[in-house]
């Protein structure tokens, strides 16, 4: 798309300026470049880009992108994957990273308000000194926002047991379409009403801007035992993992990563992985002491049950600390294989994880692309990383061809889209694969109860024609460039 | 459009990061104003974005690197190992090159004949204390005066060390040729005169050569690529009958560690290996070549400079040599002091307002002694400092509680 500024986006940005001055607004070349993308692949074109610190500047920002007739998208760290933030279609880029104040810790409630720029692992590194911390890690905790965790309905290892983003989030302040400001939910945990919340955790930015969120913080286990395990191949570690399921327990998470993807890392970090092994599996209790003993000890007999070639139990805070940077940091650690990575997310039952990992390793083969694989083995939530070089002409395309087939293998099994990236641009187009036309109506038709100008986000999340009626695009045209 | 000098950043350099965005919450700068521009990631993209042709080297790409503190406190975050801090220098020569104003170039020609000449650098020195001395900086204007706070107490004249050599009792465990550096020699003539001693003590022969000269980091920070290769070229030379070249300077050891990017290989030699004071002490302490003294002098509050930690991932080297001397420490939070080389001179808000932070988280330690293993840390850690501090090189304080200690366990 042209990156050239019409008249009136000129008048756009003039009135921009106005509302927060020179420094909080960018429409540079270059600065408008820095902004076209999220850590994912897809590529859009900001028209202007503007950091804002309060509730009152987003709802002038919304009511002056209206009058202009252009889209907003919400901004956290921009480290999403699936394109939620990439400004597809032009419009204001707004940037949520100096909302970052936490603004009321209650300690006796278990709760706190914070703004959506708050980076997630400040906030449980804030809320430690009450024992507690803010439960969904992803894996790219220590530089995403809270707001884009509640945009993404964002997972990480320990979702297995606490549940993703949506669990954790009591209520939120949102700015709407009209400029107006609303909060949603609560501080009890059973919402009255219509659960506008569940709607808004997840929806990718496209229903309104989050400004302040009452998040709900869970205390810090009294005990905990991190184990990471090896074993001679990703069957014999998965066969563990349902070995341990069936066993009755739920364990606070149950990580696994491949050989491939333990280079990788150990290359980095120098962690000690047994990078010998052809799998690793990180399984981590939590409790009061005298159960997660029992509980390692069930795993460990399970574990030597098939096959595993040796159970290490961090035992420092330091060990169990470089175990977790190693899973957490894996994706980073993919360039070393090939200039660009995919990081892919979709979800199988975990009964079949063994015969879709052994698709994935047969797709990269026939693609010719490296796949290092680590995974939320515990919720059958697959990471496969695809490592290759966006410059050789064709291969993009060749790349996001393999993603399909890795999603439509994993629904095949009775799986998801997405365990907990989100859609964006990147899986929208399969979004039919997984819903009827009537599904996907009455998604369109809650955007546009919430968004019937289509102000927020267009066209992430439903693909083009999700509203019944709907033959073209599913926004006006001429709204924007 | 595009580079033209061959210190410009690679596309191998570049294409290695992965823009994941993990490096965000550890830049400085990125933390005071949250923009992409001000990151690490966005930086990178940027210079992609130059190589690539979607811009040029104008203004905003200027503003973009020159905002930097090169404190690569991204590298050892950075799980995808990007040269971070070799694309920053390149950038910069790139800037030098094609946008370099009078300014600049007086500040690169500055840099590679004033520091690197120890004739100038006496001038500079006695000046300096002479106004120390006659009470002129009182009337000086603020930031000068601020900036002057940070100095120690400089002599009017220190005898070079230049040409001398100092031999250990028994056989030699290495050669190592000390770096004087350009202020380390007449304003941190202490941490010199302790190093020497602390490496003659662990079994070192140390040699001054005299060939020497400034190690050209702050050059090379500052875009002045060509000074910063020649005074590379004659530090090649002048170290090479060495085992290990050793620096006392965060700054100038991490340089030196960098010389196969600026000294082209024939002259550099196959044998170049640079150690920091700091590293070499520890290991001795280690290995039983200083001994290890009595606890109980106090707690000193530990400043990890952004090139020892992040540039050359010496971490607990610090602590082993304080804990060694009898003291207990406590680590500050490694983000950058503001310090950064010529930074602080030539943005000195941002420069100031880190510094004011550091000082604050000084003063939360509760100790009242600050060990720093880099001269711009100690200077800008001592000139936010209000109160009864004193700043010191881990070397020094290993050397006082060594003479301090009774003679049965020194």
């Amino acid at each position: 798309m042209a990156a050239t500024l019409t008249g009136s986006n000129t008048k756009l940005r003039d009135d921009l300026i106005r509302l927060l001055g020179t420094e909080r607004v960018m429409d540079s070349t270059l600065e408008r470049h820095l902004y076209a993308k999220d850590a994912g692949v897809y590529i859009g074109n900001p028209t202007v880009v503007v950091m804002i610190e309060t509730t009152e500047e987003v709802a002038q920002v919304v009511r002056a992108a209206r009058h202009h007739g252009v889209p907003i998208v919400a901004r956290g760290a921009g480290t999403g994957l699936s394109a939620g933030a990439v400004p597809e279609v032009g419009g204001v880029v707004l940037v949520t990273t100096r909302m970052n104040r936490i603004e009321e810790i209650d300690a006796e409630n278990h709760t706190a308000w914070v703004g959506p720029g708050v980076i997630n692992l400040d906030l449980s590194r804030a809320t430690t000194p009450f024992g507690m911390h803010f439960a969904p890690d992803p894996s790219s905790q220590s530089a995403c926002t809270v707001g884009g965790n509640i945009a993404c309905n964002s997972g990480g290892p320990h979702c297995l047991s606490e549940g993703s983003t949506v669990n954790h989030i009591l209520a939120l302040e949102v700015v709407t379409d009209t400029g107006d400001v609303m909060i949603v939910g609560g501080g009890a945990p059973d919402p009255i009403g219509l659960d506008l919340r569940g709607i808004l955790v997840g929806s990718e930015g496209t229903l309104g801007i989050v400004t302040r969120a009452l998040v709900k913080l869970t205390p810090n286990p009294p005990d905990v035992r991190t184990m990471a395990v090896a074993f001679p191949d990703i069957e014999d570690a998965a066969a563990t993992v349902s070995g341990i399921i069936a066993a009755g327990l739920i364990p606070a998470a149950l990580e696994m990563m491949d050989q491939l993807m333990m280079q990788a890392i150990e290359n980095w970090l120098h962690a000690g992985l047994p990078v010998e092994a052809g799998a690793l599996l990180l399984a981590e209790v939590t409790g009061v002491t005298e159960a997660v003993e029992a509980e390692a000890e069930i795993i460990t007999r399970i574990a030597h049950g098939n096959n595993a070639l040796s159970v290490q139990v961090a035992v420092s805070p330091q060990e169990r600390e470089i175990l977790w940077k190693s899973r957490k940091s894996a994706f980073g650690a993919v360039a070393q294989a090939a200039p660009d990575y995919y990081l892919h997310d979709t979800v199988v039952p975990r009964t079949r994880l063994v015969e879709a990992m052994r698709q994935v390793y047969e797709i990269g083969q026939r693609y010719q692309i490296t796949m290092m694989n680590v995974f939320h083995a515990g919720d059958g939530n697959l990471h496969p990383l695809m490592a290759f070089d966006a410059s050789e002409p064709g291969r993009l395309d060749e790349v996001k061809a393999a993603a399909d087939e890795l999603v439509e293998i994993c629904v095949e099994k009775g799986g998801v889209l997405s365990g907990e990236h989100g859609i964006g641009i990147e899986k929208r187009h399969l979004m039919p694969l997984l819903f009827t036309e009537m599904d996907l109506d009455a998604q369109a038709r809650v955007k546009e109860a919430f968004d019937a100008g289509g102000v927020f986000n267009p066209g992430k999340v439903l693909p083009e024609g999700s509203r019944c009626f709907d033959f073209g695009r599913p926004v006006p045209e001429g709204a924007w460039v | 459009m595009g580079y033209q000098t061959p210190y410009a950043p690679t596309r191998s350099e570049l294409s290695s990061c992965i823009q994941c965005g993990l490096c965000l919450p550890h830049c400085p700068t990125f933390r005071l104003t949250g923009k992409e521009t001000d990151s690490p990631r966005g930086r990178l993209t940027a210079m992609t974005a130059v190589l690539d042709g979607v811009t040029g080297i104008d203004e905003v790409f200027t503003e973009t690197i020159s905002f930097c503190l090169g404190c690569r406190a991204c590298e050892p975050v950075c799980p995808s190992m990007v040269p971070y801090g070799r694309t920053l220098e390149g950038a910069r020569a790139e800037i030098a090159a094609q946008k370099g104003g009078a300014a600049r170039r007086l500040r690169g020609w500055i840099m590679e004949t004033w520091l690197g000449s120890p004739a100038i650098m006496r001038v500079i020195t006695w000046a300096t204390a002479m106004v120390q001395h006659t009470g002129l900086a009182r009337i000086a204007p603020r930031r000068v005066r601020s900036g002057l706070r940070g100095l120690r107490h400089i002599g009017w004249r220190t005898a070079s060390l230049r040409g001398r050599s100092f031999e250990p009792e028994r056989a030699p465990v290495a050669t190592v040729g000390l770096l004087t550096g350009c202020i380390m020699g007449p304003w941190f003539a202490e941490v010199h005169q302790a190093s020497i001693a602390l490496l003659v003590r662990a079994g070192y022969r140390v040699v001054v050569p005299s060939g020497q000269t400034c190690c050209g980091a702050l050059a090379a920070h500052d875009g002045a690529a060509d000074g910063a290769a020649r005074l590379a070229v004659r530090n090649a030379a002048a170290f090479r009958a060495v085992d290990y070249v050793v620096a006392n300077a965060a700054g100038c050891s991490a340089h030196l560690k960098d010389y196969h990017h600026w000294a082209p290989g024939d002259t550099l030699g196959e044998g170049w290996q640079v150690r920091d004071i700091t590293e070499l002490a520890a290991e001795a302490v280690e290995d039983g070549r200083l001994p290890r003294l009595e606890e109980g002098r106090g707690v000193v509050a530990l400043q990890h400079p952004c090139h020892l930690r992040n540039a050359q991932r010496i971490i607990t080297q610090p602590r082993v040599i304080l804990e060694a001397a009898g003291y207990q420490t406590t680590d500050i939070d490694p983000v950058c002091c503001g310090a950064a080389g010529f930074y602080s001179i030539l943005r000195p808000d941002t420069s100031a307002r880190l510094g004011r932070d550091k000082a604050d988280e000084i003063g939360r330690t509760g100790a009242t002694l600050v060990a720093s293993a880099n001269p711009g840390c100690e200077m800008q850690l001592r000139s936010h400092l209000a109160g009864e501090y004193r700043v010191l090189h881990p070397v020094e304080l290993y050397m006082q509680a060594l003479s301090d200690a009774p003679e049965g366990q020194a």
